[in-house]
């Protein structure tokens, strides 16, 4: 079976670098803009996750 | 000595016509490597010797299109009659270039939509022709000196 956390967390590093890479011009700047985005996708996806828990399917 | 009966040119008009001759070449210089950027994802950057940024983007991008594949994605059909929905996804994977060609070419990307992984697979092909669209603007703002 598939781990769906595993492709939310693959999602969401290759997002993040590239974004991060985009945005910000040191690399430090980029580590950190892409360990908070990756951060800020999970955590919105958990949070998502569990409050589609209070809607009927 | 005769004198040259030639009118002289004005220098602010021939100083204004070199400033637009020259922003044109900039301009046509930057849309032949928005092509190259939209081919291969991070030539853009590579041919402004963007070193870090391209060969990154050279790694990612493919790399999620590829992981799309994989995950039984689909290159959907363009139908924008039909479907409009489906061909804003198949114009999104379009602009990832060379990958896009290659899968096309090939025959792959049939997709599997009762794959567990087909909605991750399309979404990351879709996301990195996207993505790669914001790399080509970042193209076009490094050739014309605004970054």
């Amino acid at each position: 079976m598939p781990s769906h956390f595993l492709f939310l967390l693959i999602f969401s590093v290759l997002v993040s670098t590239v974004f991060a890479v985009l945005q910000k011009d040191t690399v430090a700047e980029q580590v950190r803009f892409a360990l908070t985005m990756t951060a800020g996708f999970v955590a919105f996806a958990i949070a998502a996750g569990w409050l589609m828990r209070l809607f009927p399917l | 000595m005769r004198p040259d009966s030639s009118p002289r040119p004005d220098p602010r008009t021939a100083r204004a016509s070199a400033v637009r001759t020259a922003a044109e070449a900039d301009r046509g210089r930057a849309l032949a490597l928005c092509v190259a950027a939209w081919l291969v994802p991070g030539a853009g950057h590579l041919l402004q010797h963007r070193l870090g940024r391209g060969l990154t983007f050279l790694f990612v991008l493919p790399l999620m299109f590829a992981l799309g594949l994989l995950f039984d994605g689909a290159l959907f059909p363009l139908t924008p009659i039909s479907s409009p929905l489906t061909s804003a996804a198949a114009l999104a994977e379009r602009c990832i270039g060379a990958p896009w060609i290659a899968t096309a070419v090939a025959g792959w990307g049939r997709g599997d939509v009762v794959s567990p992984t087909y909605e991750y697979g399309w979404v990351l092909m879709v996301v990195a022709g996207l993505l790669n669209t914001l790399v080509v603007l970042d193209v076009y703002d490094i050739a014309l000196g605004r970054k």
